[in-house]
């Protein structure tokens, strides 16, 4: 039962870093319709901004100034790059964002090198603050969930609530309502991207120390985003964040519990060393599976419903 | 196109420019290094290409060989691509190069010593030899070995075998937790850690022994650390490297996980840098044919790895592509040609003086005996590692040396020679 318990809290660790990461994404989609490819690589430059500028003038300057940088950038993508595609339809913008993504890679690769960088946390916050079955919790794992916590309230709130929030949605599924009602539709876009790939860069900044800062993060972090949006539901906050805690739980508890399909096998008469193929097949634990079954979900998912867990529309 | 591709285009046409410039003379013995020096793992070949370079011209001033003739190394990229090592071959063959160079990544090893005796079969008097430098697959030099290959590393045998051996000697090592990556490696690492712990140290007791996703599919090793925690080991023994091997050690250290990482790669320059300050945290093993603190480093190798960090601003890792180069020399120097079959017979059975003690191209399988040496990567250490000019602050410290006794595996290598 307390494995069951700190699986559940580990889970829930992951599963909101994750969340953080989907958010932007979803955001974006939901409010634009853009399916943005290269959302990974704004993660990624969070956390290179937060490396740099955490060298000079500390983590908490970096924590204001990274995201803030990463999105001008994203609007300027926007603005000078989407808009002009945008005319072409959503194959298009899918296209340039995919590109995108290749582009940031090299140009990170080019100014901080081909190695990870030591991208580290803030030594104040890389304290136990509490111990469960003999793993420290640090300061900063806390913090992290609380900041992930903080952004989905904020996120909520923002999106329902306010007036901003409402015009937003409104512009994406009548844009020339809200134009003749005075506002600047393209404005509106340009910084709902932009602040789509800031939280993309406020989760680098917080998740770059932890799961290390190189070249190739966007690339190995992207696909697992994508299947949290998708398994949640296109455009929902609330199935990304259902998702994302679903995955990060799923995650540790098949490994912890670590099953093995050889007792199924060992009905039907398999023996435990057997040769060939069977013999992957008597070896195969859920602990070894841990990183693919989300994509089984995924999978499953579009099968069986399209539109995800939350999701309004087909994918 | 996107820049990558622009980019590997770029330094083809470069590549391709240089090899053809008429500096490729009959006064000099041209040799073809087929890693990747574009895309994602670029600096890697990159490094390897400096050490090959930086030993040739070694070779050069001392007067070169055959009396005069120099030793040219040959870049050529693959951007570890398997259809561009076959074209970086194919090329290597228009050139009519005799010596090709490979290590990184242990499938266009495989590649390039298939396509070499497919190629010396057919073509007898133009033979190639493939000195590899760092693919450690043990198949190369067992049931895979050919005459025209030599591996100049340990094999991942070898490797265990010396960790092993060190595992051994320490008495506080009482349970023994094995992780690795779930490929063709991960999994040769596996059997031989369970084959030599038994054989070896059979006092450890293996408490867990999993394979995982590799190449940085695990995001979390948090459930893993758990696991690790809970199953009581004190010591953890991993094959892991890159992403996992990062992702790992600052999971361990941010969790307060207090147990050896015993590991081959866990001391790679680009590891460590990755580590940040958790490095000084860690207490982690690795297993190499040198590092810069031991003791009692041939005076020779010190200057040289001097050197090399005089004019690259990155501290001397490995001390096998030096041997490379120098032993091909040797071998030209006693065949008295150029001519590869001959070269290939006076590799075989040569010896070295390598920085831990002498090391021999065994003639059964062309596999290098070697001692290996066992380091903690300690923040104490008075040399620290430096990367591109830059000082990491910290560096290994040698535990101990596992002898050529101690290293030395038998072979299930049964070679067909040429006439």
């Amino acid at each position: 039962m307390e494995v069951l318990v700190f699986s559940i809290f580990n889970g829930l660790l992951y599963g909101m870093l994750l969340f953080m990461l989907a958010s932007g994404l979803t955001l974006i989609f939901s409010l634009m319709g853009v399916l943005n490819f290269a959302h990974a690589s704004f993660f990624m430059l969070g956390a290179y901004f937060a490396y740099q500028i955490s060298g000079f003038i500390g983590f908490w300057p970096g924590l204001v100034f990274a995201p803030l940088i990463v999105g001008v950038i994203g609007a300027a993508v926007e603005r000078y790059g989407l808009r002009p595609v945008h005319k072409f339809g959503h194959v298009a913008e899918l296209l340039f964002t995919f590109g995108l993504a290749f582009v940031i890679e090299e140009v990170v690769q080019m100014i901080w090198g081909k190695v990870p960088v030591p991208y580290d946390i803030p030594e104040t916050m890389n304290v136990a603050a509490f111990t469960w079955r003999g793993l420290d919790y640090s300061a900063y794992r806390l913090f992290m969930l609380g900041a992930s916590v903080a952004i989905f309230l904020a996120l909520f709130v923002f999106i329902a609530k306010t007036r901003t929030g409402l015009i937003i949605q409104a512009a994406l599924t009548h844009p020339n309502i809200v134009s003749s009602l005075g506002h600047d539709v393209g404005k509106i876009f340009m910084w709902t991207f932009g602040f789509g790939c800031a939280l993309a860069g406020v989760a680098g900044v917080i998740g770059g120390n932890v799961l290390g800062t190189e070249p190739s993060m966007a690339i190995t972090l992207g696909p697992i985003v994508f299947v949290v949006i998708v398994i949640g539901g296109l455009g929902s906050l609330w199935g990304a964040l259902i998702a994302a805690l679903f995955i990060g739980i799923m995650d540790n508890l098949s490994i912890s519990y670590d099953l093995s399909l050889y007792p199924v096998l060992a009905l039907f008469g398999v023996e435990r060393e057997v040769e060939g193929i069977m013999q992957d097949l008597v070896n195969l634990t859920t602990a070894g599976l841990a990183p693919v079954l989300p994509y089984l979900f995924l999978v499953l998912m579009l099968i069986l419903r399209p539109r995800g867990l939350f999701g309004t529309r087909d994918v | 196109m996107n820049i990558k591709a622009f980019l590997a285009g770029l330094t083809l046409a470069i590549v391709g420019g240089l090899a053809s410039m008429p500096a490729a003379t009959a006064d000099s013995i041209r040799v073809g290094v087929i890693e990747p020096l574009s895309g994602r793992v670029a600096a890697v070949g990159r490094d390897a290409l400096n050490s090959f370079q930086f030993a040739a011209e070694l070779v050069n001033s001392r007067g070169g060989v055959l009396g005069g003739k120099k030793i040219e190394v040959i870049g050529l990229d693959n951007a570890m691509k398997a259809e561009k090592t076959t074209e970086q071959l194919k090329k290597a063959v228009d050139m009519g190069l005799s010596y090709i160079i490979q290590g990184v990544g242990s499938n266009h090893a495989l590649n390039i010593i298939k396509f070499v005796g497919k190629h010396n079969k057919r073509n007898p008097g133009k033979e190639i030899l493939f000195l590899n430098h760092s693919a450690v697959t043990t198949a190369f030099t067992n049931e895979l070995c050919s005459f025209w290959h030599f591996r100049f590393d340990a094999n991942v045998d070898m490797k265990v075998a010396a960790l092993v051996t060190q595992i051994n000697r320490d008495p506080s090592i009482k349970k023994l937790y094995m992780l690795n990556q779930n490929y063709a490696y991960g999994k040769s690492f596996q059997a031989a850690a369970r084959r030599l712990l038994a054989k070896r140290a059979p006092q450890v007791k293996v408490v867990g022994d999993e394979l995982i996703v590799p190449f940085g599919k695990v995001q979390d090793f948090t459930p893993f650390i758990a696991k690790i925690k809970a199953s009581g080991a004190d010591t953890i023994l991993t094959g892991n490297w890159g992403a996992d091997m990062i992702r790992f050690v600052k999971g361990a250290v941010g969790s307060g996980l207090d147990a050896k990482f015993y590991t081959i790669y866990g001391g790679l320059t680009s590891s460590v840098g990755g580590y940040g300050t958790d490095g000084k945290k860690v207490n982690l093993k690795q297993v190499t044919e040198m590092h810069q603190n031991h003791p009692r480093l041939p005076k020779e190798l010190v200057d040289y790895s001097a050197g090399y960090m005089a004019k690259y601003k990155d501290t001397f890792y490995a001390d096998r592509q030096r041997w490379l180069i120098l032993m091909l020399a040797a071998a030209i120097d006693k065949a008295g040609t150029a001519d590869p079959i001959p070269v290939a017979r006076a590799l075989e059975g040569m010896s070295f003086p390598g920085p831990m003690g002498a090391v021999q191209m065994r003639a059964s399988d062309h596999q290098m005996q070697m001692p290996l040496v066992v380091s903690t990567l300690t923040d104490k250490a008075p040399d620290p590692i430096f990367y591109k000019g830059k000082n990491f602050g910290v560096a290994f410290k040698t535990d101990g040396v596992a002898e050529r006794k101690d290293t030395s595996l038998s072979t299930t290598c049964k070679m067909k020679r040429p006439n």
